[in-house]
């Protein structure tokens, strides 16, 4: 051969792939018929078949540097019909988790989110910081339970919006943000090497931006890529829960969203700080007093998402039970992000009604478990499964931009 | 009271192998054959390995040992119902279908002209049908006619029987029941073509030019249904363009878990009969790894050497038809370009490999079978596997091993 490569195996590196969920790797004999029935491989160096040789040869800078684990959707076809067992989606998977843990900065994070022993120690942050304030605040009302003067369970009096809640989660927030300008660095950087591919009629590469754009309104608005992933039932429902998870969040964020700015923007602002009383102001601070009125728009927009949520999360969770652990596991940053999530929906929807109910002793600690939860789901991100919602979508729209995918889906 | 006869279940070559081997040195032994004929697989090849004959050079020399050797002793159309018994003195139940044509006949044909009933013809993998009355193929051993009388109504059966100029034709002949004391039991139950109903991304069977090797060896047969042109199914052209499907449902773990050994050999063996009849015809060879086992190196070689041969490494996943024109277009990724394209053909060959006959089937009591559905020999227990019911092999090293049962199936009756 006129072109042969010196093979550098990085042994430690095929282990610590094995060990994040690729351990069948090695049964992989080169059949390439994983790379044929993924539906959304493309036809020039298809995945995941060239993936599996440079695992089993430990070619550790390909496969950091490989865009293509962020184009697999993981429907877990290629695994399926593997004659080897050799789980190539699992493999891709297990790329993408070592991606979670090492894109973004501080990277012990990244090693505190790769294993379960470290959960007691992630829960214990946000509940530290919110025990403490539990305690101020009981010690000021002289009731770790306390009532208003109407003698409903408030929140507020016990974890102030303005210096308790808000402060914590902005500054989580930009935690995350921060973190997540680092890991997109670290992604996009990784992608420098990646062969550019030359299509006729296309005068000169477009824009990032506009690649940006493209893939937000297909691949993210309209799960395109998601939905030709596979075609068997529960591959449907799959596509059907991860949408309605998807939008549940959209419409949650809209919902936290519209209550900062009638807030902070409405009621502190325009009402408080510049003095205003026209109708505006008033609408926009009503609209984000908490707690609200069952008949608001914004709190039904809320428990609609809320409902949503628990419904893809059903779709979502009983797949994932009903895998053929021959054919397709489980890693801990899968179940991580799906119990964190239920958490969520379960403790918000939960210290709803306990509120409704006026369960004091119930409500307060349900609430507290729920701040707890918001919290390991916003402030850890980046280094947790959800952390795809950006690298996938920007490596997506790198893809765009070298042609390694289309511009516009097919069909 | 020690019993030196020997069972051997199946009649084909290693069955065959190890009844002759055994009848020469003095025992007697019975064969048990489920067809109307002797020969197996190999008599439905067009040639066999190693030396590409043709079935009947091998087969004709053994049936004349066993035409002229009174210590042998066959049963067509039988199958083994119960073995009880320990070794040394085992009693095999063995039921006896009718043939409904008797000894009398000359294989004249005049039945299967008068028959008119069609039904499948396994014989020829479902590439033609056959008549009710039917001689399997012209080299038929023993050289005798059958009738599927369950298959044809009163009036049929009369005109069939009025047609022999010999009186052949017997319908009062019925299932009978024989029981044989042996000594000891050899399997030689053989294998069949995995189901390629099971291949669904390969068209599971469904698609009219998409066949299977053993398909091809009928094709190419003089004795076959297109008297060995070898012609596409839909619409009987010969084929410009083939594409061989190596490991189709082989060392698969959702199929067959092995290899089937001789698989890679026989699709380049199925190249030249290709060649006899279209040099110009490309042909294109998928495989994983192509495998050349024991001597079958130089074998490749000669084969290979053909300007018209691409030998592609990367297995088909996935066959479509085009609707118009019947053609099958394959799914395959070069693994060695990296590139994933769709091919389209005249004629894609699906290269399946050997399932133990017995498959899904009950086996006697204290055969043990490995993981695969092979047998493994129990030589303490009196059975003793051969060919390719212990595990796949080619037509010569299936004669090896029925020359090594019969041995194994005398140590086991001499000196109780």
């Amino acid at each position: 051969m006129s072109n042969t490569v010196r093979v550098q195996p990085d042994l430690n590196f095929v282990k610590e792939l094995q060990a994040v969920g690729g351990e069948s790797l090695k049964k992989c004999y080169q059949c390439a018929t994983c790379s044929v029935v993924c539906p959304l491989s493309p036809d020039d160096s298809p995945y995941p078949r060239k993936e599996m040789v440079w695992a089993q040869w430990g070619l550790k800078d390909r496969l950091l540097n490989d865009i293509d684990i962020w184009l697999c959707h993981n429907c877990g076809t290629c695994s399926d019909l593997c004659p080897r067992g050799a789980k190539p989606g699992d493999l891709l998977a297990a790329l993408r988790n070592m991606a979670y843990r090492n894109l973004a900065k501080p990277s012990a994070i990244g090693k505190w989110m790769s294993s379960s022993k470290f959960i007691p120690l992630l829960m214990a942050i946000p509940a530290a910081i919110y025990l403490i304030i539990w305690f101020i605040r009981a010690a000021v009302l002289k009731d770790a339970f306390p009532l208003n003067a109407d003698g409903n369970v408030v929140y507020g009096l016990l974890f102030p919006g303005d210096y308790t809640i808000d402060p914590v989660f902005s500054l989580a927030f930009l935690f995350m943000v921060c973190a997540f300008v680092s890991g997109t660095r670290a992604l996009l950087k990784s992608f420098e090497g990646m062969p550019k591919t030359y299509i006729l009629g296309r005068k000169e590469q477009p824009g990032l931006i506009r690649c940006l754009v493209e893939t937000i309104k297909y691949e993210v608005a309209r799960h395109t890529q998601f939905q030709d992933c596979g075609q068997e039932p529960q591959d449907v429902k799959r596509f059907q829960g991860h949408l309605l998870v998807f939008y549940a969040f959209v419409a949650l964020l809209v919902v936290t969203g519209v209550v900062a700015s009638g807030h902070w923007f409405g009621g502190w602002f325009l009402g408080g700080v510049l003095g205003l009383e026209d109708p505006f102001t008033k609408l926009l601070s009503w609209a984000g007093h908490t707690p609200m009125p069952l008949w608001s728009p914004v709190k039904l927009l809320a428990n609609a998402g809320a409902a949503a949520l628990i419904i893809g999360l059903v779709f979502l969770t009983k797949r994932r039970l009903n895998l053929d652990k021959a054919k397709q596991g489980s890693s801990w940053y899968d179940w991580y992000l799906l119990t964190v999530i239920w958490a969520v929906a379960l403790t918000g929807v939960g210290s709803e009604f306990l509120r409704l109910v006026n369960a004091k002793y119930l409500a307060y600690p349900t609430y507290f478990l729920h701040l707890i939860a918001v919290f390991m789901l916003l402030a850890y991100l980046p280094w947790s499964k959800l952390g795809h919602l950006v690298y996938r979508t920007v490596a997506l729209a790198y893809a765009r931009k070298i042609g390694r995918i289309p511009m516009q889906p097919k069909g | 009271m020690s019993n030196n006869s020997i069972l051997v279940v199946g009649g084909g070559f290693a069955g065959i192998t190890a009844a002759l081997e055994a009848a020469e040195i003095g025992h007697e032994v019975f064969i048990v054959e489920k067809n109307p004929y002797l020969g197996g697989r190999v008599a439905q090849l067009n040639k066999y390995f190693p030396k590409l004959c043709p079935p009947s050079c091998g087969l004709e020399i053994q049936f004349q040992r066993i035409k002229n050797n009174p210590k042998v002793k066959f049963f067509t159309l039988a199958e083994v119902l119960s073995v009880s018994g320990s070794p040394g003195d085992f009693t095999v139940k063995i039921k006896l279908s009718p043939r409904y044509v008797n000894e009398r006949c000359t294989a004249c044909g005049e039945c299967e002209k008068a028959a008119s009933t069609l039904v499948e013809n396994e014989f020829e993998f479902g590439l033609v049908k056959r008549k009710a009355a039917y001689r399997t193929h012209l080299f038929a051993f023993p050289m005798r006619y059958t009738l599927d009388a369950a298959k044809c109504g009163a009036d049929e059966l009369r005109r069939i029987k009025d047609s022999c100029p010999y009186d052949a034709i017997d319908l009062d002949d019925a299932e009978k029941t024989i029981e044989l004391n042996v000594g000891s039991i050899v399997l030689a139950t053989g294998w069949k073509p995995y189901d390629v109903a099971k291949l669904g991304e390969l068209g599971g069977g469904k698609l009219a030019n998409v066949i299977t090797n053993m398909q091809m060896e009928r094709l190419a047969s003089p004795s076959g249904p297109t008297n060995g042109k070898i012609l596409r199914p839909s619409d009987n052209k010969a084929p410009r363009k083939i594409a061989f499907v190596q490991c189709a449902g082989s060392r698969d773990q959702n199929h067959l878990n092995y290899c089937s050994y001789i698989c890679c050999m026989a699709s380049l063996k199925q190249l030249s009969y290709i060649r006899e009849q279209n040099p110009d015809a490309l042909v294109v060879v998928y495989y994983i790894d192509l495998r050349t086992p024991g001597r079958y190196e130089a074998f490749k070689r000669r084969a290979t050497d053909d300007k018209k041969l691409l030998l592609v490494k990367g297995k088909v996943a996935k066959i479509v038809e085009d609707a118009g024109t019947g053609d099958p277009t394959v799914t395959v990724e070069n693994a060695v370009t990296g590139i994933r394209s769709e091919e389209r053909f005249d004629l894609v060959v699906l290269a399946t490999g050997m399932q133990p006959s017995i498959a899904g089937r009950d086996v006697p009591a204290g055969v043990s079978l490995d993981e695969d559905g092979f047998i493994i020999s129990g030589m303490d227990k009196g059975f003793i596997a051969a060919g390719c019911a212990k595990l796949p092999l080619d037509v010569m090293k299936t004669a090896q091993s029925g020359t090594g049962a019969a041995l194994k199936a005398i140590q086991t009756v001499v000196g109780r």
